[in-house]
């Protein structure tokens, strides 16, 4: 293990030598003002503007109402209806002796509800309530619980419990044991179960889900954002009165930065909405490896965007105008997509192909993949950190390629600019 | 010394289009510079090439006679000929915004921008939109980005296209100031009307390639002479098609505009515009910028 955490330190601090070597080499100035103050650099102006304009678009404001809906409903949702689905009233038909009401109103608290014993004339009369819907549960003469439904139809319900906690009560009534004696049997809890397997996704299914859509949804958005917005500065020719200031890494790097913190303050706001709600309403989303999953979605998110935004703001700066932005758009979506599917189609079976592992570990679709195997705790955190390493480096190398691109494209107007003139000799317009 | 701009040996091509061959002129500063050319001359090229906007095949863009770096371009002003701004900023903060990416602190660009706005007369649009406002004043506005961080050199490409007469007279203005207030100023325009009113000097470019560049007076003084001559009841000046070394260049409402060759006698002329009928005008002129122009790209 100190083997793999060493080699994995190494290869960050390579990596990072090699950038830094290369910007050295590439002849641009050191700009002391860029690495001591960021805040008043060209990065953070270009950066500060694009978050002000951003924040003040109704887009954000709209977008981020919806998403915060959604992730209510998703949360409180489930919540009403597991109160819903159970029931009220019981009928009873002859004696019902007080230990056994009081095993019925302890099985009532224990699922949240408040019952009422409603005396029945017969079998008969209880039958025709249930049909009614006047009562939701019959027990007669203390030894049947009669419902009007399957016996199977609800794997959720709770009446197995309650019959067999009466089952119980009754026999512990028949043996005549002591209090004490009684008193032991009904404190009785069932054995801990342990198993080889992982633990059942069911209990983060919800979290998984949620955290799998939020990174779509944002990816899709935010990098959106960047294509159109590189390609509206080119169309508009802001782009010359700009570049006529500063560097196109710089513009380049301002508007990946800051769409990049819009995206980090929405993602921020909707999880802490999420677990303020799921903590009020007493939502399951966070048992289990929920905390984790939560943990791994923003990291992913973060990751995601970092890797994606290089890509579209190298496209958009390719395009002069919004069709053709759509047709760039389309095949970029594609890995995205597809990733989206897989971790969606692994998050409900609660099982994962080695094929799905060897996508966790491919910055496009890592992003979507990563979380689900930690929902799943089907994942190591060496194995994790491995694919972030994996992830950050490919990113420095797409920031390196996409800026390149940028810097021959944004200036190129007349058409759609293609890869084989950017890649050729590189003039500009 | 006073600031100059120098470009040397500018080269570039396009596939097989030549853009620039060899381009090189200086500008002063002090003095308004129009930059002539006919469409696909190279002036927009070399405009961008000014401010590293364009990879050159070769030549060098130098400032008081050192080559031109990134921290020297932020003290120029831009203004490109399809024009750049933010359509859905704010006037006012798109302005301090730029003045800042020039290396302006925040408060010192909000000043410049409230000053030109107030200047160009658009102080009640600050808080607009660009894409709300007239062309007329979205050309302001693009004048007050290209010099809110109070550039050295001011480049502007078209700065009059499209204008009406009080928008032309507004930008000649401020242009006008900056070069009495010892800025260099080069402008590109095809109405050379203005051009010729505004500028002390020209610098003509065809094909990529240096034709002529000098003052105005001594361009307008030099070459053949000019003398409009109108004779009542003439309507084509056809009387003077007939003399050795004389052309007739216009002829306007029966007012000609002759010119002469080195060495033709204005007296043999005046003789057979008299024989003609009776002589209402006969005046010596300058050259016109449009004539340096047409005469110049031959």
């Amino acid at each position: 293990m100190k083997t793999w955490v060493l080699l994995v330190v190494l290869v960050a601090l390579g990596a990072l030598r090699v950038w830094r070597r290369a910007k050295r080499r590439s002849g641009a100035p050191r700009q002391s003002r860029l690495r001591f103050a960021p805040l008043t650099s060209d990065v953070g102006l270009v950066a500060a503007r694009e978050m002000r304009e951003r924040f003040r678009g109704r887009i954000f404001r709209v977008g981020t109402v919806l998403i915060l809906l959604v992730v209510a409903g998703a949360i409180v949702i489930p919540t009403l209806n597991k109160g819903k689905s159970e029931p009220q009233r019981i009928g009873v038909v002859g004696p019902l002796a007080a230990p056994l009401r009081a095993v019925v109103a302890n099985y009532a608290r224990g699922a949240g509800l408040t019952v009422y014993f409603v005396p029945e004339s017969g079998v008969g009369a209880a039958k025709d309530d249930l049909r009614s819907g006047r009562i939701d549960l019959a027990i007669i003469n203390a030894g049947q619980l009669l419902v009007d439904k399957s016996t199977g139809a609800d794997a959720t319900s709770t009446i197995p419990q309650l019959a067999s906690d009466l089952g119980d009560a009754e026999a512990i009534a028949a043996a005549h044991l002591s209090a004490a004696q009684a008193s032991e049997l009904a404190g009785a809890k069932a054995l801990p179960i342990m198993s080889l397997q992982p633990g059942p996704a069911n209990k983060t299914l919800a979290t998984s889900l949620i955290g799998l859509i939020l990174i779509f949804v944002m990816l899709s958005q935010y990098n959106t954002w960047i294509l159109i917005g590189v390609m509206e500065e080119k169309s508009s020719r802001v782009i010359e009165v700009l570049l006529a200031a500063v560097r196109p890494i710089q513009l380049l790097a301002g508007k990946v930065l800051g769409i990049g913190l819009v995206a980090l303050t929405q993602a921020t706001v909707i999880v802490a909405f999420a677990l303020l709600l799921a903590k009020g309403v007493g939502s399951n989303l966070l048992h289990g490896t929920g905390p984790s999953v939560v943990l791994s979605t923003l990291v992913w998110l973060f990751l995601g965007y970092a890797f994606y935004c290089w890509v579209y703001a190298a496209a958009g700066s390719m395009a002069e105008r919004q069709d053709q932005v759509q047709s760039l758009a389309f095949p970029l979506s594609i890995p995205i997509i597809f990733g989206y599917v897989m971790a969606l189609t692994a998050a409900s079976s609660g099982s994962v192909s080695s094929f799905f592992k060897v996508l966790a570990y491919l910055p496009p679709t890592a992003p979507f993949a990563m979380p689900v195997l930690v929902g799943l705790g089907a994942v190591a955190w060496w194995q994790f950190l491995a694919s972030a390493v994996i992830s950050v480096v490919c990113t420095i190398a797409m920031a390196r390629v996409a800026a390149g691109v940028y810097r021959r494209a944004i200036l190129r107007t007349g058409g759609r600019v293609r890869i084989r003139e950017i890649f050729g000799r590189a003039n500009a317009s | 010394m006073a600031s100059l701009l120098q470009l040397e040996g500018l080269r570039q091509r396009y596939g097989t289009l030549t853009a620039l061959d060899d381009l090189s002129f200086n500008v002063a500063a002090g003095q308004v510079v129009g930059f002539l050319g006919p469409n696909g001359a190279g002036k927009t090229t070399t405009m961008r090439a000014i401010f590293g906007l364009t990879d050159l095949d070769a030549g060098t863009v130098k400032w008081n006679g050192a080559k031109v770096s990134q921290a020297e371009r932020r003290r120029f002003g831009y203004m490109p000929e399809e024009r750049g701004l933010y359509p859905g900023m704010h006037v006012g903060e798109q302005l301090e915004y730029l003045g800042r990416l020039h290396a302006m602190s925040a408060s010192s660009a909000r000043s410049a921008a409230e000053m030109w706005l107030e200047r160009l007369g658009i102080a009640d649009r600050t808080d607009s939109k660009v894409e709300s406002l007239s062309h007329g004043n979205q050309q302001r506005v693009q004048l007050a980005a290209a010099l809110v961080h109070g550039p050295e050199l001011i480049i502007l490409d078209e700065p009059l296209a499209g204008l009406d007469p009080t928008g032309i007279d507004d930008i000649g203005n401020v242009l006008t100031e900056q070069a009495r207030a010892g800025q260099c100023v080069l402008f590109s325009s095809h109405q050379l009307d203005q051009v010729e009113d505004l500028c002390e000097s020209v610098t003509i470019i065809d094909h990529g390639r240096l034709v002529v560049s000098g003052r105005v007076d001594e361009l307008a003084t030099s070459g053949a002479r000019r003398l409009v001559v109108r004779v009542e009841g003439d309507r084509d000046a056809s009387w003077a098609n007939g003399i050795a070394g004389v052309t007739v260049s216009e002829v306007n409402g029966g007012e000609a505009r002759l010119v002469l060759s080195d060495g033709v006698d204005s007296e043999s002329v005046l003789r057979a515009a008299m024989a003609k009928g009776r002589l209402t005008e006969f005046v010596f002129q300058r050259r016109r910028l449009s004539e340096v122009f047409r005469e110049a790209l031959g």
